[in-house]
């Protein structure tokens, strides 16, 4: 009797096994194929996507460009663009690619899932802003029109990505360009960040690294040619020009509210309070509308309560309710202490 | 309408939503806290026109008396225990009087009863079987057991959560659940799976950050519920209690008990850090906790809507699971193949696997078949026990679920089912790590809208419960 | 249930509970109907089981009513359906919750949004309400809550906040019944047009938002002009909410504007 029950447990196991093979969507098999066609379209793309990229920044795009930003020797480039050719997504024009408008349509489908996608990781995922890029690199290649518009839905037609870049719509549109890059800024000047490159890796990494992101306020306070000196959100940073020029700014005409102050939320101990002077732009997404919701907005009086016995979170006074919030949230919050302590309201 | 007035209002249409659409761009990216800003400039004008304040300090100011108290560094977490204490207390005690009544009502008079009847209309004994010993029996011991302890449990956790006690709790407990990436309120879930743990996941509810909720449902079951206590207490009064002398069996079987509960509460943190740290990992995290004002409970309001939307709702969700598994624990006892009941030869089958994770195939069926609920584990160990021992005196025939008055009978069938304290041991262990009963599992289900969080929900827990199990084992065999 | 508040109601011996007769869940023709909207944890669910004689479950906790319940009564020989929307602390989010609260707001276009308001939170719980009125003329404010508010010596001159809203405000205790005749009757009034509701409108200081309202507004005028709430809409189409562009798509504004008589028609999202 033993026996029978083995060899039937053993029959069942082979069955979901030889199934998990060849199963038409989910097999093995089937995914072995689609990987190796993958890599295929993933050439295709990124060479499009380059050709593209040249195009916005009005460089030259050739075939040692391309080989380049591919990291491929001139005898492979030179078979993807015949490639590209016979597929007429781009021409040869002499030494230099151009795209075909077949060719750009298809390099904005590519830019329109990679800007979703990270906006898509940016506001509906817990995953970390240093790794939104490199996923949505993967991830462009392998969805489907039909699956992007299925998130774009979701995400309701967004126009601007996690770092401020327009996102084409389905059609193609994209905005013309209005920004400067931030080099182009004088002493003095207040601008507001509109988009972060976030290509080559290393310099988005050092970016990113200061903490400065899109919606961002800075006043440039000393521009040499060796160095770029400005405050954002309280704190002074230094760039060289050479990572600052991926930074698009917009100029302000005049001087911009103060959102930010060397004190936050965090600093408040129980029996003082404060008013919001902002919150801090790296707060996004839900998160950023919950603390709205509640009252959390320029103006408001908080003030701080009790602390958990643990030491976190600590409740604050916020428009007549009792909320309690975590260091790592309060800290995101600025705030212009008031030095009068007691009453509430 | 005619055609040409038609084709011109959808041309309206298309230029609305282009119009739309190239605004969209020109407001940037930022809009949103411009507007809210906006709203709350206006909001907080009209709010500063119409208020004004009495004369401060008139009175007493209770609500921040009680949160002083509350969350204080000295006094907080000693009340919240001793509150969770007594409710718990007030809960096993209090059950066992109405449990003893309505089981001597169900088991012991409606059964023969039901069981003269069938046999006096003449229905044929596989009938009778199914529906009377299988299906009726099922569901009768699912209500006599579950019924009192949620009848009193919940309506207490209610009125605890009416008067604002429970959100200081989560205030208090935050930091701890934050250091194994949950939420502080996932305290009040935790607390609500003692009781009961399909009621703890509905609990997980007020939990709005997605990642938190997915963690306290998936942890919820190392809860120990009350389905759970009565068979921890047996095991340890017979099998650890044994162990050392009389006078102090009850305080050591006591304290075995605690520390599976305890066990439980540290499986929870760790099975909760390992699942944010894990497949969690990218899920959105959120944080928010509003401590609201304290109100005076309304008691007689809180107990009809507790009965009502806790107790009876899971009570429903159990008895409709119990039905089926009725039938099939009888079935299972009574159908023969080459002469031999089909539950022994799956018995013999799972019996290897069994004791080399130091437990049996008889405890291992029972844990399959008796998934409706937990109550019913211990019932369905003795008659598989004495159905495949062939024990004569004992029960009340193949597929009728039984139970013991005095622990000596227990005794005797356990030592001829061949079990010894590491069998015990690793009983409490897998009783505290094993799959969530069916009901728990269709909350789940029902809450998460998933079936992958589900099956995680299931599995974590068992092949966890193997793996404890099988570790003992092995360490017990390299001693004894 | 008793009506133990004839006491705390002097001055309206007119409109006293004894013409309210709660119906329960109960199906069949009603005359009005009735949304019930608010910040969770505001005695929303109270407010409901008042005007129904339904038991839902009411606690302490932000965001409890996860279910959309329905309920009736009768009031002055008129019959209402009262639908409980979820709480929510504003309409303009993306969760299922928020999206449930507006669309039935705009499309199910009730006789009258009651927003039940904690008086100890106004400020905050103003946001909602303001919002609300962008999508709705028709509504009356529930102050709820008034004796905690004055526990914790919270005046708040009702009157002044009915100035500012443009809508009835009406102090409530629902927990003791206190007022709910009051609201039925500023229920009443806003259904017969008794009471000319006046809304407030936000006022939005971003040039950039403003601007693009007021053209989108401005074109929305044009073809809808019947449309009570363009401003709502143009606001909505800028955040790219699909059932607003649906709704453009498939012209139920155009059946929402004409055919007021129809609502049973009007498929809710």
């Amino acid at each position: 009797m033993i026996n029978v029950i083995y060899v039937m447990l053993a029959i069942a196991v082979t069955i979901i096994f030889i199934a998990y093979l060849f199963h038409p969507k989910k097999g093995l098999i089937y995914r072995i194929q689609r990987v190796r066609q993958n890599i295929q379209r993933r050439f295709i793309e990124d060479a499009l996507k380059h050709n593209y990229h040249c195009e916005t920044q009005q460089l030259a795009c050739t075939i040692q460009s391309l080989a380049g930003a591919l990291s491929f020797n001139i005898d492979r480039t030179t078979k993807l663009i015949s490639r590209l050719e016979e597929l007429s997504l781009i021409k040869l024009n002499g030494k230099g690619l151009h795209l075909t408008s077949q060719g750009r349509r298809y390099a904005l489908g590519i830019i329109r899932t990679h800007r979703l996608w990270e906006l898509y990781l940016a506001n509906e995922t817990g995953i970390d802003e240093i790794e939104w890029h490199s996923i949505a690199e993967i991830e462009e290649h392998k969805l489907t029109e039909d699956e992007m518009d299925k998130i774009a839905e979701i995400m309701r037609y967004p126009r601007f990505d996690p770092h401020g870049a327009p996102i084409p719509t389905k059609t193609g549109e994209i905005p013309p360009k209005k920004t400067i890059p931030m080099t182009e800024l004088n002493v003095g000047d207040y601008a507001r960040i509109v988009s972060v490159e976030d290509e080559p890796k290393t310099i988005y990494a050092q970016i990113t690294a200061l903490g400065l992101c899109q919606g961002m306020e800075i006043h440039i306070l000393e521009h040499t040619p060796q160095k770029i000196r400005f405050a954002a959100e309280g704190d002074e940073s230094v760039l060289a020009p050479l990572i600052a020029a991926n930074i698009n700014v917009n100029l302000l005409q005049r001087k911009p509210h103060i959102r930010t102050s060397k004190y936050t939320l965090a600093d408040l101990d129980p029996g003082k309070q404060g008013t919001v002077i902002g919150i801090s732009t790296r707060i996004r997404g839900q998160q950023r509308r919950r603390l709205m919701d509640i009252g959390i907005i320029p103006g408001t009086l908080i003030a701080s309560q009790i602390r958990s016995p643990g030491g976190d979170p600590t409740a604050y006074e916020i428009r007549g309710a009792l909320i309690a919030l975590r260091r790592k949230q309060a800290r995101q919050i600025y705030i212009d202490p008031k030095k009068k302590t007691g009453d509430q309201r | 309408m005619n055609t040409s007035n038609n084709r011109e209002i959808k041309n309206d249409k298309d230029s609305i939503l282009e119009l739309a659409n190239s605004l969209r761009w020109d407001v940037g990216p930022n809009y949103y806290d411009e507007l809210m800003e906006s709203i709350y400039k206006d909001a907080a004008k009209i709010a500063d026109n119409a208020i004004s304040i009495a004369d401060e300090k008139t009175g007493f100011d209770w609500d921040r008396f009680l949160d002083k108290l509350l969350t204080s560094r000295v006094s907080g977490f000693p009340i919240m225990l001793l509150i969770l204490a007594i409710v718990l207390w007030i809960t096993v005690a209090g059950a066992n009087i109405p449990s003893g009544w309505l089981s001597t009502l169900f088991l012991d008079k409606l059964h023969p009863v039901l069981s003269d009847f069938a046999i006096t209309i003449g229905m044929s004994w596989w009938l009778k079987g199914i529906l009377i010993d299988g299906m009726y029996l099922a569901m009768a011991w699912v209500v006599s057991v579950m019924l009192p302890p949620m009848a009193i449990f919940f309506p207490l956790f209610t009125l605890l959560e009416d008067f604002g006690l429970l959100p200081r709790v989560a205030f208090n407990l935050d930091n701890l659940f934050k250091k194994a990436g949950a939420h502080g309120k996932q305290a009040l879930s935790m607390s609500m799976g003692f009781g009961c743990n399909a009621a703890g996941i509905i609990a997980t509810r007020i939990i709005d950050s997605p990642r938190e909720k997915l963690i306290a449902i998936i942890t919820n079951n190392f809860a120990l519920c009350n389905g759970r206590w009565p068979t921890q207490i047996l095991i340890a009064t017979l099998f650890i209690g044994a162990l050392v002398p009389p006078a102090i069996a009850g305080f050591i079987s006591a304290m075995a008990v605690v520390f599976i509960a305890l066990l439980g509460i540290l499986l929870t943190f760790l099975s909760s850090w390992f699942l944010s740290k894990t497949i969690l990992r990218g899920e959105v995290s959120t944080f928010s906790l509003e401590l609201p004002p304290y109100r005076p409970p309304q008691i007689l309001r809180t107990l009809y809507t507790s009965l009502i939307d806790r107790t009876i709702f899971v009570l429903w969700r159990a008895i409709v699971f119990a039905i089926p598994a009725g039938a099939v624990i009888w079935l299972l006892a009574n159908i023969q193949v080459n002469e031999v009941s089909l539950a022994e030869h799956i018995i013999q089958g799972l019996d290897p696997f069994g004791v080399l994770i130091g437990l049996n195939g008889v405890i291992l069926l029972a844990y399959i078949i008796a998934i409706p609920a937990n109550e019913i584990v211990i019932p369905t160990i003795l008659m598989l026990t004495v159905l495949s021992k062939t024990l004569t005196g004992f029960g009340e025939g193949a597929g009728v679920m039984f139970e013991f008055e005095d622990l000596s009978s227990y005794q005797t069938v356990f030592a001829a089912g061949g079990w010894t304290l590491l069998t015990a041991i690793n009983l409490m262990l897998f009783s505290l790590m094993h799959n969530p009963c069916s009901t728990t599992l269709y909350t789940i289900y029902k809450e998460s809208r998933s079936v992958r969080w589900t099956v995680v929900s299931a599995l974590l827990p068992l092949l966890l419960g193997i793996l404890m199990c099988l570790i003992t084992a092995q360490v017990y065999l390299l001693f004894v | 249930m008793k009506s133990k508040n004839r006491k705390q109601c002097a001055e309206c011996k007119k409109s006293s509970t004894d013409h309210l007769t709660r119906l329960g869940i109960h199906s069949g023709k009603y005359d009005f109907t009735v949304a019930l909207a608010g910040n969770p944890n505001t005695g929303k669910s109270t407010v409901f089981n008042r005007l129904t004689g339904l038991h839902q479950h009411t606690g302490n906790w932000p965001g409890k009513t996860v279910t959309r319940a329905e309920g009736g009564f009768i009031y002055q020989e008129k019959r209402y359906k009262l639908i409980d929307l979820p709480g929510t602390y504003s309409l303009l989010s993306n969760t299922r919750d928020e999206e449930i609260a507006r669309n039935y707001i705009l499309f199910g276009q009730p006789d009258v949004t009651i927003i039940v308001v904690d008086s100890t939170r106004l400020e905050r719980n103003l946001n909602l309400v303001l919002q609300i009125l962008e999508i709705t003329e028709k509504a009356v404010v529930c102050l709820n809550l008034v004796d905690e508010a004055s526990r914790h010596q919270l005046k708040i001159d009702e009157k002044k906040l009915m100035r500012d809203l443009g809508v009835p405000v009406i102090p409530t205790s629902a927990r003791n019944g206190d007022g709910i005749p009051k609201l039925l009757q500023g229920i009443h009034e806003v259904v017969h047009g008794i009471y000319p509701c006046k809304p407030h409108r936000i006022r939005i200081e971003s040039e950039q938002l403003k601007n693009a309202i007021d053209t989108l507004v401005g074109k929305l005028d044009e073809i809808y002009p019947d449309l009570p709430n363009t401003r709502w809409v143009a606001l909505r189409l800028i955040e790219g909410d699909q059932s607003i562009i649906q709704a453009i798509k498939n012209g139920t504004f155009k059946n929402l504007v004409f055919d007021q008589t129809k609502k049973e028609e009007v498929i809710v999202a």
